[in-house]
This record gives C-alpha cells, structure tokens and sequence, in this order.
C-alpha cells in the first residue's frame, strides 16, 4: 500500500522528464509528433520501472534526487 | 496555469509556473507566432497597408526563365521572409533547448527545399505529371533520410509538430468563427463515433489476441484519436511500458504514412469532392500532419481533375474541422477516463496515476485555442464587409498573404515527415499488435467512407461550395 501524501514521479530520481531524452529514447515519435507537445504534459520515463509514466504518479520505489540527498 | 505535481511535491525545483509553461512547450510557441503574425497582419490591414511584400509566394509559371524572373523580381521579400522565420522559430527553438546554430543551418536548408517545392507545385504541368507537393515533399523526404541519410544536428530544424501547429493556427484565418459553429457538432458526432468504434475495434480485437490491456489502450487511442500523440498521451496517463510505446508509434506512423497516399487516390478515383473527402481524410487519418499533406494534396486536385468538385481550400477545411474540432481537443477526456480505468480496473503495475480533472485541461493541445482566436480575429475583422467588399478588399490585403504564410509552414512540416522517417528506426511490433491495429485502421477507413459520403454527404458536399 502507498500512501497517498507520497511524493510523485516529478522529483524522484528514477524519474526522467527531458523531452530530448524521450524523443531519442523513443525512435519514431518526433515524426508525427513531439516531446515537446502539450499532450505529453509532464510525463516521462522510468528508470525503475522502465515504463513511459504520469508526473504526478506515485510508487513504492521513490528515491530522492540524488542532489537532495548532498549535506547542505 | 496549473502547477504540476502540485499534490505530489512540495518541492520548488519541480514546480513550475504558467509562464514556465507558456514557453517550453511548442504548442504555445506555435500560438504565439502565429497569432503575432495575425495581428501584426490585422494592424497594417486596419491601416491601409498589408503584410503582402513579406508574406511573398510563388505564382504560376510555364518555363524556367519564368522561375529566374519571379527570383529576381522578388528575391529581397524571400530573402525578408527567410529571415522573418529564422527569427520566430529560432527564438522558439532556443526557448525549447535546440542548439540555435543548428536550427539556423537546418532551417537553411528546409526554407531553399520548400521554395523549390513551392515553385513545383505552381508549375503549370505539375498536375499533368501528379506532382502534388505534399507528396513529392514526403517521397523526396524519404527517399534521402533512407538513403544518403539525413545528420543528427539537423535534427533541430526539422520539426513537423511544430511547424504544423503554427500552420493550423493561421488557417484559423481562412476559418470564419461561423463556419466553425456549423459545422464544427457535425464533425464532432462524426469523430466519436469513429472514434468509439475504431478504439473498440482495436482494443477489444488486441485483448482477444493476448495483448497487455496498456498496449491495447495506447494503440487503440492512436488509431482512434489522433495518432502518435494520441498513443503518447494515453501511454503515460495508463503507465505504459516504454516497448509498448514504441510499438504504437511505429504502426501509427507505418498506417499513417500509407493513408496519405491511399487516401486521395482512392478519393480521386472515386470522384469524391473535395468537401467530401477532407472529412473522410479528417475521419480516417491518424495525424495532423499526415492528414493535412493528403487534403492539400486532394485539394491541389480541384480545377485540374476532371470530375473533381468543390473549392481547393474545402479539403484542409473539412479534414481540420473533423480532426482538429472533432478529434484532437478530446485527447485529455480519453486519458483521463483510461487512467481511472488503468488504476481502478487494471492490474497493478506498482505506479498509480493520481490523475483528476485536471488532467484534460494539461493534455489539451493548446494550439487548437490559437486556432480558434485566430479565426475569431478574422470574423470579427471582416464584419461590416459585404462579400463582395470581403473579396475585393480583406482577402487580398489580409487572408491571402496569411494562407501563404500557412502553405509556408505546412511546406516545412511535409518535407520535415519525409526527412524525419528513418525505417531502421521502426521497432519490431510483432504479429498481433500489426493485427489489432491494422483490424482498426480497416474500420476506421471503411467506417469514415461511409459517414462522409453518405450520411452526412450533403452537409461535407455544401461546405465545398
């Protein structure tokens, strides 16, 4: 069970936005359309998983980026 | 604008605001050229002058020495309007993280290689000889991406999405805000239920195959919504595995690519106007792009073909007002609905998608709103007019030097599919996923003939007029 307050996709570190990324990641995709369209909103890739997912997903395998995890 | 992650992450660094948004994503950047332009356009109309001298284009011509004549005569305005673009996609392009250099020397090219098509096309035999631009545009494109290969760094020029967007967007123009409200239900009842059916068809025949139900859902919204985007959209809504999303775009582009050839041929061996066969394009193509070179292409056809009836602008008008106006604009509601169903109905992945409503209004494809204003702008211009007056005075000062601007931008974008299409870089989909899909894509065709020339055959046929 995940709580539900458990931080999202869009600031763990397996969690990777960058349209470049997707778009060379995912041959094909820039020929009739974009990682850069609004459609995509702010999904991206999942190094954990290896799956194409929601920013705002949530799972049991959440890290930290690894800069938060720097001593200040 | 909504924040994302804005249940999720407390974190400043992931939150970004309305204006972050406004200029990383390309569909605002396609509004705000072209509206810019439309409203500079507006500004000179109401003054008494016209962006016409920028808004240069090729006029018909029978020899060469024709060709060398219009070059000399005009060669500042194309110089002008090279650089008129250069500057607004650059600007855009370094605002979404290309190299600016690489835009700029890609850019170069894809401006000289659209003015020859340009040209082609007005060629006084082109007809004669089938050379329809978009499709030379499109087999010229393959044949040197599959061939002499096209290198990485022109990558960043060679942007369909974007430049069809911003095409879309100005032929809001040539959509008066009426036509729109009238024909914009029709096309809307016409698009879900091809919609619903094509998605049934595909997702129900993948099932039944023994497919993931994610893959089903990713293809089924790609045949059935609006192609690629469409597949995109609904793989990160249902969490789809990064292989299922390959395998979606590569059938959807493969089907796509076929359909813009099939599709007019076909229309025109039919004799279909070309009324008719923009929304049966509009219905049965999988995206804007694909759709658009296949209604230009029919369009080009009126006044050359015998039998072939109706005004050239009423292919690219029906097939936008049934994929844009009754497709594309609903992508949100599909991801929405199917992210519920992924999450509530589905097996577990380990990831929960915490879509809420929200959700249509992220996905929405924002540039159908620049679409719509910028067709707004135009009706709200022209009233007062009579249409005579329209004719003599709005459409040569303003409509006709924006359509031109529109033709450049779709130019850009065909010859950017061709260019973009390396076949080595299709996936392997395997045998059932070709299956579900192809199943959809019969239907769909079939299924759109029959809505476009016979249900709702009078309506298609009266906008061609």
């Amino acid at each position: 069970m995940i709580a539900f307050d458990t931080p999202g996709c869009a600031r763990c570190r397996f969690f990777d936005p960058d349209a470049r990324v997707i778009e060379s990641e995912l041959p094909g995709l820039r020929i009739l359309s974009s990682a850069y369209g609004s459609v995509r909103s702010d999904d991206g890739l999942c190094r954990q998983h290896q799956r194409y997912v929601a920013a705002s997903s949530i799972c049991a395998a959440y890290r930290e980026p690894a800069a938060a995890l720097q001593p200040a | 604008m909504t924040e994302i992650a804005e249940r999720s992450s407390p974190n400043p660094a992931v939150r970004r605001s309305a204006w972050a948004e406004a200029i990383r994503k390309e569909d605002w950047w396609a509004i705000w050229i072209g509206l810019g332009l439309i409203v500079v356009a507006v500004a000179l109309f109401a003054s008494g002058q016209s962006i016409k001298w920028i808004a240069v284009a090729p006029q018909k011509w029978s020899h060469l020495s024709d060709v060398a004549a219009q070059l000399s005569t005009h060669g500042v305005q194309y110089l002008a309007l090279f650089v008129l673009w250069c500057v607004l996609f650059g600007i855009a392009a370094g605002a979404l993280g290309f190299q600016s250099l690489r835009f700029l020397l890609s850019f170069s090219l894809l401006y000289v290689a659209a003015l020859a098509l340009y040209f082609l096309g007005l060629w006084d035999q082109a007809s004669h000889y089938n050379l329809e631009p978009p499709l030379v545009a499109l087999a010229l494109g393959l044949l040197i991406s599959n061939t002499v290969g096209v290198p990485k760094w022109a990558d960043a020029g060679l942007r369909v999405e974007f430049y069809i967007k911003t095409g879309i967007v100005l032929l809001g123009t040539s959509l008066p805000l009426t036509l729109i409200a009238w024909a914009g239900p029709v096309a809307i009842v016409q698009a879900a239920i091809v919609s619903l059916v094509t998605f049934g068809v595909i997702y129900l025949t993948a099932i039944r195959l023994g497919l993931d139900r994610r893959l089903a859902a990713v293809l089924g919204t790609g045949g059935a919504v609006c192609g690629v985007s469409g597949s995109i959209a609904v793989a990160g809504a249902v969490g789809a595995r990064k292989e299922q999303v390959s395998v979606a775009i590569s059938l959807v582009v493969l089907w796509a690519i076929v359909m813009i050839f099939v599709l007019p041929l076909v229309a025109r061996a039919l004799g279909l106007s070309t009324g008719v066969a923009g929304a049966w394009i509009g219905t049965s193509e999988f995206a804007d792009a694909a759709g658009l070179a296949a209604a230009q292409t029919y369009g080009g056809y009126a006044g050359h073909v015998p039998g072939i009836t109706g005004n050239a602008d009423a292919a690219v008008s029906a097939f936008t007002l049934m994929k844009v106006i009754g497709r594309d604009m609903w992508i949100g509601v599909w991801a929405l609905v199917l992210s519920i169903v992924a999450t509530t109905r589905w097996e577990s992945t380990g990831v929960h998608n915490r879509a809420g409503i929200g959700e249509i209004w992220r996905r929405f494809p924002k540039f159908v709103l620049g679409f719509l204003l910028a067709s707004a702008m135009v009706t709200w211009v022209a009233q007062g007019y009579s249409y005579a007056a329209y004719k003599q005075s709005v459409v040569p000062g303003l409509v006709a030097p924006l359509q031109a601007l529109r033709t450049w931008a779709f130019t850009f974008a065909f010859l950017s599919i061709g260019l973009t299409t390396r076949v080595r870089d299709f996936v392997s989909v395997g045998a059932r996923p070709f299956y579900a899909f192809t199943a959809g894509v019969v239907v769909n065709v079939v299924l759109g003939f029959v809505l476009s020339t016979q249900l709702f055959y009078g309506f298609w046929t009266r906008l061609g007029q």
